[in-house]
């Protein structure tokens, strides 16, 4: 059975539609990240969820019990926001504590569970410091412990690395997903960074102008994109208009060559996308040829970036340098190869 | 040139603050010819009136404070939070009390709740008391409201409420635990306006006849020759004080950098 469940969930701000038809079932113990450009939704979907915007229409339910009426200080729910949001007039250790605190909880059974949980973000020592005394790395992580310290049923994080700097964004991304593995706490991510998404995440959402185009694993979505907009939002793509000679082989004319898919494909024209990774100098060992003549060549140390013109597309592609094969010349002509099952049919 | 006129003018400053301080103080000291002396001070400080005025204006400025707080304090939260576009407005109404002169305000006090009104507040002490406090809450509804709402804005206040939420925290727990411990600085500094003001109010006091401070002072200055500069300058060291302690407070507050 799923734990959160979120049912043809729509939002509108006045005529404006902000959230259509979304619609997502949770595991327990899941990290599910949402991800989309800015202004898709995505942190509309976790406030309703949070129960700070009332949704338009539809349901949420958790461990099977709809939400939707109750309000945010009812649903046990754990929240990380961007800009951290530390009660400055508390410790590290009062802020922890806060939500334990509104409940009544004993002093003792406080202090516990906030050592506890100050233990598990490696701050032990800071539990005496005030927000101000901390670096934004150190104010997330106290800010994660706060929304944790409850036993919340799910912890929502929206874009909650945004606000620092690319090291620290690496490191506490590893560090949030360990926690939440250790705890096995259900976990809904929101970004706009598909590197983040794809990394951490059980699964991923792909958001466009409001509406899910796509849930599934950080593989399926990388490699089997279902919708045209997926494809280009999440890594590079090369695109190539192809013409379906054979629509029952999957027969298609591209810039450069021809391919055989073995999928039936639909009559007249269709948009390929090859991901630059399955492309390769020379057709050796692949079942799909294409001609080109070299347009640019962008010696990068350890990968050597490539872009051919097939005559109407574009391809880049990387090869890794080695010491005994000498990069392409620009002007030359050659051979690219790939494999047909790689080439991606993208619907819009 | 320049520093020596920009020295010229400071001093000009001061002596033009400081000189009418000095005079007051002087002449309040020169009860007994010839000496300095603080005679005027102790001939207040024995009179049991000033001791009975003093205590009931004091009294009525914490009641006032505490008041002023209670409604300034959520409603300016309130406005921020969900109908900041009613800014404007609000801080309007809250200024009016500094254009409508306080004898007017107080007249229509007396009109709405004399003995033969709907609410007959001024047919009781207590009543009236009442009616006196909500007065002063009123003059010092500028000076509070501005105050709490600076404090306000050096906050995040939507985002440390919806924090404040989602851990559990109702309406009057996110007030007080998140809210007024944050902007306690501005609170307090409004607090302090609040009560110089009760202290010398004398149009309200005087026209519902209440034992006041105010009205005191008015009643000593226009019978006595020396005791009102001892007044004066016991008034002006309370005013002092309260500077004092709101800068005492900016200080020891240990969290305030954290608001930006
Ligand atoms: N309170 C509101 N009133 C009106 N419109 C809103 C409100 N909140 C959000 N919107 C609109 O809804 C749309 C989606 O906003 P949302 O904040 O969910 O986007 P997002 O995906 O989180 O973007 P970002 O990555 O920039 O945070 C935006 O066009 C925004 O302007
Ligand atoms: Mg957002």
């Amino acid at each position: 059975m799923t734990f959160l469940t979120i049912e043809h969930l729509e939002k509108s701000f006045g005529p404006n539609r902000v959230v259509k038809d979304f619609n997502l079932s949770v595991e327990k113990g899941e990290f599910v990240s949402l991800l989309g450009p800015s202004g898709c939704g995505k942190t509309t979907v976790l406030r309703m969820v949070a129960g700070f915007e009332a949704p338009s229409a539809g349901r949420i339910a958790i461990d099977g019990a709809d939400v939707v009426r109750l309000r945010p200080n009812q649903r046990n729910i754990g929240m990380v926001f961007q800009a951290y949001a530390l009660f400055p007039n508390l410790t590290v250790a009062q802020n922890v504590g806060f939500g334990l605190k509104v409940k009544g909880t004993p002093r003792a059974e406080i202090a516990a569970r906030v050592a506890e949980m100050l233990a598990l973000i490696g701050l032990p020592d800071l539990g005496g410091r005030y927000p101000f005394q901390l670096s934004g790395g150190q104010q997330q992580r106290v800010a994660l412990a706060r929304a944790l310290a409850p036993k919340p049923q799910v912890l929502l994080l929206d874009e909650p690395l945004s606000a620092l700097d690319a090291k620290v964004r690496v490191s506490l991304r590893n560090e949030i997903r360990a926690i939440q593995r250790e705890l096995g706490i259900t976990t809904i991510f929101v970004t706009h960074d598909q590197e983040e998404a794809l990394s951490m995440s059980d699964r991923v959402v792909v958001m466009h102008q409001g509406v899910a185009d796509q849930v599934g694993t950080p593989f399926e979505i990388y490699n089997q994109p279902a919708t045209r907009f997926v494809a280009n939002f999440v890594g590079t793509l090369n695109i190539l208009e192809a013409e379906v000679i054979d629509p029952s082989l999957g027969h298609v004319r591209l810039p450069g060559g021809q391919a055989r898919l073995g999928r039936p494909l639909p009559t007249g024209r269709v948009t390929l996308a090859a991901r630059p990774e399955m492309v390769k100098l020379g057709a050796e060992g692949r079942d799909t040829a294409l001609q080109g003549r070299i347009t640019e060549v962008d010696f990068l140390g350890s990968v050597i970036r490539i872009r051919a013109d097939l005559g109407g597309a574009v391809l880049a592609f990387d090869t890794f340098n080695t010491s005994h094969a000498r990069p392409p010349r620009v002007g030359e002509t050659v051979q690219l190869g790939l494999n047909a099952a790689d080439l991606l049919v993208l619907q819009d | 040139m320049k520093k020596l006129l920009a020295w010229a003018i400071l001093l000009l400053g001061i002596t033009y603050f400081i000189l009418p301080l000095v005079g007051m103080t002087e002449f309040s000291l020169s009860m007994r010819r010839g000496v300095y002396s603080l005679d005027a001070y102790r001939a207040v400080l024995a009179d049991p009136r000033f001791h009975q005025t003093f205590g009931y204006s004091v009294i009525m400025a914490l009641l006032t404070i505490v008041f002023g707080v209670l409604l300034v304090v959520p409603t300016a939260f309130w406005v921020q939070l969900k109908m900041p576009h009613l800014r404007p407005v609000v801080e309007f109404v809250t200024l009016l009390p500094l254009v409508i002169p306080a004898i007017v305000i107080v007249f229509g006090y007396i009109r709405l709740y004399n003995t033969s009104s709907w609410l007959p507040l001024t047919g009781t002490t207590f009543g009236t008391n009442l009616l006196l406090m909500l007065g002063y809450a009123t003059l010092s509804l500028p000076y509070m409201y501005r105050a709490v709402d600076t404090g306000l804005r050096t906050i995040d206040v939507a985002t440390l409420t919806e924090a404040a939420q989602s851990l559990g925290a109702g309406w009057t727990t996110i007030l007080a635990r998140v809210i007024l411990p944050n902007v306690l600085v501005a609170v307090l500094s409004g607090a302090f306006v609040t009560f110089a003001i009760v202290m010398g109010e004398f149009t309200m006091a005087a026209l519902l006849n209440r034992p006041a401070f105010g009205p005191y002072l008015q009643l000593m200055g226009a019978n006595k020759a020396y005791e009102p500069f001892a007044l004066a300058v016991i008034a002006f060291v309370i005013t002092w004080a309260c500077m004092g302690l709101i800068q005492l407070v900016t200080r020891f507050s240990k969290h305030t950098k954290a608001a930006r």
